[in-house]
């Protein structure tokens, strides 16, 4: 599908190599097809040439040159995301970021630091971390995925549920306009001169621009942690637990739920001390002040009890508490366990809503004829209906996509929405129209049209569209590179 | 005013429902008289008004309370006020969910009467609550001290309803706590000054009402140890909701400053939560802030959080500008100290106000007893305006009389951005009638 002879292909890439150097210049179809994917393997999508810059300058002059050369060009950090937001759909230019990935300045007075955009998320918390700081944004692939790729999916985590989610953390960015123009969004004070830039560009799937420098808050660490472990006969007490700990005017950091499959392959993969014949387990966390937190900690056991739960236990120790956390976070690696391949949705419902919701997605993935396991952010009511199946069984992965369609409109049909933190990208643009009209769809239209003049920047995301130059369909599952070597499940 | 369009206008929302020629007077501003003044009773309505003033070209303001009507520039041409006032209901309260859908024209004082009567709260307290709709607060991006802990209206709205320049509804964003579909619209429209469009409709997170809170105070002789302490705060284990930092003409102008002499410096530190939370905290604050000079630590009355946002511009009987100046924390003694020194060198007194803990400091000027030179006046200010620009902040007048901001710029100058702002501006109200000229970049 490319639209560059051979002869021209060559003459650009010299120019690409001028510009970032000889070695980061990639034009072979073998090694194009490294970052034909992200995360979600269901989409693919080939490149013309990925580059490598180390400097703003770099990804300006190649952003200038795409624009001369009307190619399309997309950023690209870890590759873990999960909605085929960075693929290149219609060839062009990859930027990948991975190279400029310096902790470039922290200033723990203000408690702020300014990174790079390839610095993997969990980075940046190590280097804070001596001084007793971190960055609470913690998406469960922060071992691997990077703050650049966190600003254009706004990306959250199990902690946001009290912290917030990435734009909550972000005060400015240096970015490379479309144009290719370096131009700062916001700053290092906290409040906007203008419009709120930096607001509207976190979130905006790599199609406003893209960030070469971020200034982050980081946080100083909780003087105190809790972790609470509550098990439940039946899914739907856990759900009222939820909606009980909210009722007595608690928020903890964090309260994630675990369905009885993701259990049982969790225990089968890592034994970390899950109940096998639990039907729903709630994973609470509460942090703060030291004082004070066993009566909370007291007021969440009460609830949870009131709710059904048949026990109800605190770690007792640091370890204990790393041990359930990794039952969590653990839990999409562990489904190979239990099936070749799954499917990972991402759908938020008012917590309320969570009964019947969950209810539901039991209802369509049976009728199916499949099954699916639940490991999901319960306190913002962010759901990870996992749907598992085998490529090998013609017709199957067809269902699944089926089935996560009728999902996303029960998310749509209670006032929810269609993604919680993995974004719209190319898997979801089709169901926008579930959430937003067509005078909401144009609204947005007309403020890319304002960042991205050309439309030259991550073509064909997030706004519906008829065609596509991409692979989808029945293609076989293939757990990401990274997936491979344990880096980062998919949650 | 064509008779044609007012028929039209009285139409559209009741004849009851339209001021004109000595009605008018309320919405008065720096002199000018808006042509009208419509009170749409529902959304359609709105945007049924809005459409008849774009097809005719007449510029919109947005009213809520009025109590920003005077911030920034007025339009340059007389046009419709739209009054969001008859839209004043709460729509939807779901404890459970922690959320709440709002009409633009509720007040905040309403809304938190509503709200907490079921145990919860919007974590937004900006001044003048009793007039203050949420709609205004959202389009003036408006805050107060225990923004601290839990941020401002882009932390708290997660949907929004718009009425566009050509009269479309549009929303963004949704009614869940979580959400990245589509572009963040919300964040658009937080701070936009009605420039981008009418907001109608809010939906925003809540929070349960905290069991206890607190407010306490403690003064120092010199402000700029006040200022350390609120770099100890920042490094401490506390978890205060409020971090303020007052000078002494502030003090007094907030009825803080009790017992003399006026202090150097009065750090006001909000505390919440349960009772053995704050009280706790009262303790260590005190520990941390004794060796710096903090003395008299004691709690002050809950009707002080109300006097903490104005209070620089309570300091004085008559104020002849107000700024609101964006600094890194850690300058905020620093950033007070300076400016009122730059007032003294030019013959004027200054009173100083701070959100200490984020950074955001106010700087009055008073212009008793005699009358401000305004020569003089527009010198400090710029004056400040390049202090906060030395430090990487920036300075917007959040007040004045239009003799002074037509010598100093109301808004900071947002540099290349400046250019991204205008076209969306263009994208989003290509014939300019939605409060033209008064925002940044002359948008």
């Amino acid at each position: 599908m490319s639209p560059l002879t051979d002869t021209r292909k060559r003459e650009l890439r010299r120019e690409l190599e001028s510009i970032v150097g000889q070695a980061a210049v990639l034009s072979d179809p073998d090694e194009l097809m490294v970052y034909e994917s992200d995360g979600l393997t269901l989409f693919r999508a080939l490149a013309d040439f990925v580059v490598f810059p180390t400097s703003a300058q770099h990804v300006s002059a190649v952003v200038k040159l795409a624009n001369r050369e009307n190619l399309p060009f997309v950023a690209r950090g870890a590759g873990t995301g999960l909605s085929g937001g960075c693929l290149p759909t219609e060839g062009g230019i990859v930027i990948s970021m991975m190279r400029m990935n310096r902790v470039l300045e922290v200033d723990y007075e203000n408690q702020i630091a300014v990174v790079e955009p390839g610095l993997v998320n969990l980075h940046l918390s190590w280097k804070v971390g001596p001084r007793g700081y971190y960055y609470a944004p913690d998406p469960s692939s922060q071992q691997a995925c990077t703050i650049g790729g966190n600003i254009a999916n706004n990306s959250g985590g199990p902690h946001t549920l009290k912290y917030g989610v990435t734009t909550n953390h972000v005060l400015g960015l240096e970015v490379v306009m479309p144009d290719g123009e370096i131009v700062w969004l916001g700053g290092k004070t906290r409040e906007a001169c203008g419009y709120d830039l930096a607001g509207v560009f976190v979130g905006s799937e790599g199609t406003f621009g893209i960030a070469t420098r971020i200034v982050v808050r980081i946080l100083k660490k909780p003087q105190a942690v809790k972790t609470v472990l509550a098990v439940f006969d039946a899914i739907d007490q856990a759900s009222a637990a939820v909606s009980a700990i909210i009722a007595r005017g608690l928020v903890p950091a964090a309260m994630e739920m675990i369905d009885r499959l993701t259990i049982q392959a969790v225990e089968d993969a890592f034994n970390c001390g899950y109940p096998r014949d639990a039907d729903a387990a709630l994973l609470i966390e509460l942090d703060g002040l030291a004082v004070g937190m066993d009566t909370q900690a007291e007021h969440i056991v009460a609830a949870c009890r009131e709710s059904g739960a048949r026990e109800v236990r605190t770690a007792r120790s640091e370890a204990e508490r790393q041990l359930l956390w990794k039952g969590r976070k653990s839990a999409f690696g562990a489904y190979g366990r239990v099936s070749p391949a799954y499917m990972v949705m991402d759908g938020v419902i008012p917590r309320t809503k969570l009964p019947y919701v969950l209810r539901r997605v039991n209802e369509i993935v049976a009728a199916a004829g499949l099954r699916v396991g639940n490991v999901f952010h319960a306190g913002d009511g962010n759901l990870h209906p996992n749907i598992l199946y085998d490529p090998r069984k013609p017709g199957e992965e067809a269902r699944v996509v089926a089935a996560g369609a009728e999902i996303m409109k029960v998310c749509a049909q209670v006032g929810g929405s269609i993604s919680g933190e993995h974004g719209i990208g190319l898997e979801k643009a089709d169901f926008m129209p579930f959430i937003f009209s067509a005078a909401d769809l144009a609204l947005m239209h007309r403020l890319k049209s304002a960042f991205n003049v050309s439309g030259l920047c991550n073509p064909g995301k997030i706004f519906p569209t008829k065609k596509s130059c991409v692979e989808v369909g029945p293609v076989a599952y293939r757990p990401h590179a990274i997936e491979e070597k344990g880096l980062a499940q998919r949650f | 005013m064509p008779d044609a369009l007012l028929d039209k206008l009285r139409a559209a929302v009741g004849a009851a429902n339209l001021l004109t020629g000595v009605e008018l007077s309320p919405y008065v501003v720096e002199g000018r008289t808006p042509e009208a003044a419509v009170f749409p009773g529902s959304i359609e309505e709105v945007a049924v008004v809005m459409a008849l003033a774009s097809q005719v070209g007449r510029s919109v303001t947005p009213w809520g309370g009025g109590t920003a009507a005077s911030v920034g520039m007025p339009a340059p041409r007389a046009g419709l006020i739209m009054g969001l006032r008859r839209l004043g209901r709460l729509l939807d309260h779901e404890p459970g969910d922690l959320t709440a859908t709002v009409e633009a024209g509720m007040t905040v004082a309403a809304l938190q009467t509503a709200l907490g009567s079921r145990g919860q709260w919007l974590s937004l307290d900006p001044a003048d609550a009793d007039r203050a709709t949420i709609g205004g607060v959202l389009a003036t991006n408006a805050c107060g001290p225990r923004r601290h802990l839990y941020g401002t209206a882009r932390d708290l709205l997660i949907g929004v309803t718009v009425v566009t320049a050509d009269g479309s509804i549009v929303k963004g964003g949704g009614k869940v706590v979580k959400n990245v579909a589509g572009y963040d619209l919300p964040k658009l429209f937080i701070g936009s000054y009605g420039t981008l469009g009418v907001i109608v409709e809010a939906t925003v997170k809540l929070r349960p009402l905290p069991g206890q809170e607190e407010l306490v105070c403690v003064r120092f002789d010199r402000l700029k140890d006040a200022g350390a302490a609120v770099r100890a705060i920042a490094a401490s284990d506390l978890l205060p909701n409020a971090v303020e930092l007052l000078d002494g003409a502030a003090a007094a102008g907030a009825g803080l400053a009790a017992g003399s002499p006026t202090p150097g410096g009065l750090l006001v530190v909000g505390f919440d939560g349960v009772r053995e939370q704050v009280d706790w905290q009262r303790a260590e604050l005190a520990r941390l802030t004794g060796p710096l000079g903090g003395r008299d630590v004691r709690p002050l009355e809950v009707a002080a959080w109300a006097r903490l946002t104005p209070a620089a511009r309570a300091a004085f009987g008559a104020t002849a500008a107000v700024m609101a100046l964006a600094v890194l924390p850690s300058q905020v003694a620093e950033t007070m100290e300076q400016g009122a020194g730059i007032a003294r060198g030019r013959g004027l007194q200054s009173a100083w106000a701070a959100h200490a803990g984020v950074g955001v400091v106010r700087g009055a000027v008073a212009s008793d007893p005699a009358p401000t030179d305004p020569a003089a006046l527009a010198a400090v200010l710029a004056e400040w305006r390049e202090m906060a620009r030395a430090g990487g902040g920036h300075a917007n007048l959040e007040w004045a009389p239009l003799v002074v901001k037509s010598q100093v710029p109301v808004w900071d100058d947002p540099g290349a951005a400046g250019r991204i702002m205008e076209r969306i501006k263009a994208q989003l109200d290509p014939r300019n009638i939605l409060n033209p000229g008064r925002f940044v970049a002359g948008i």
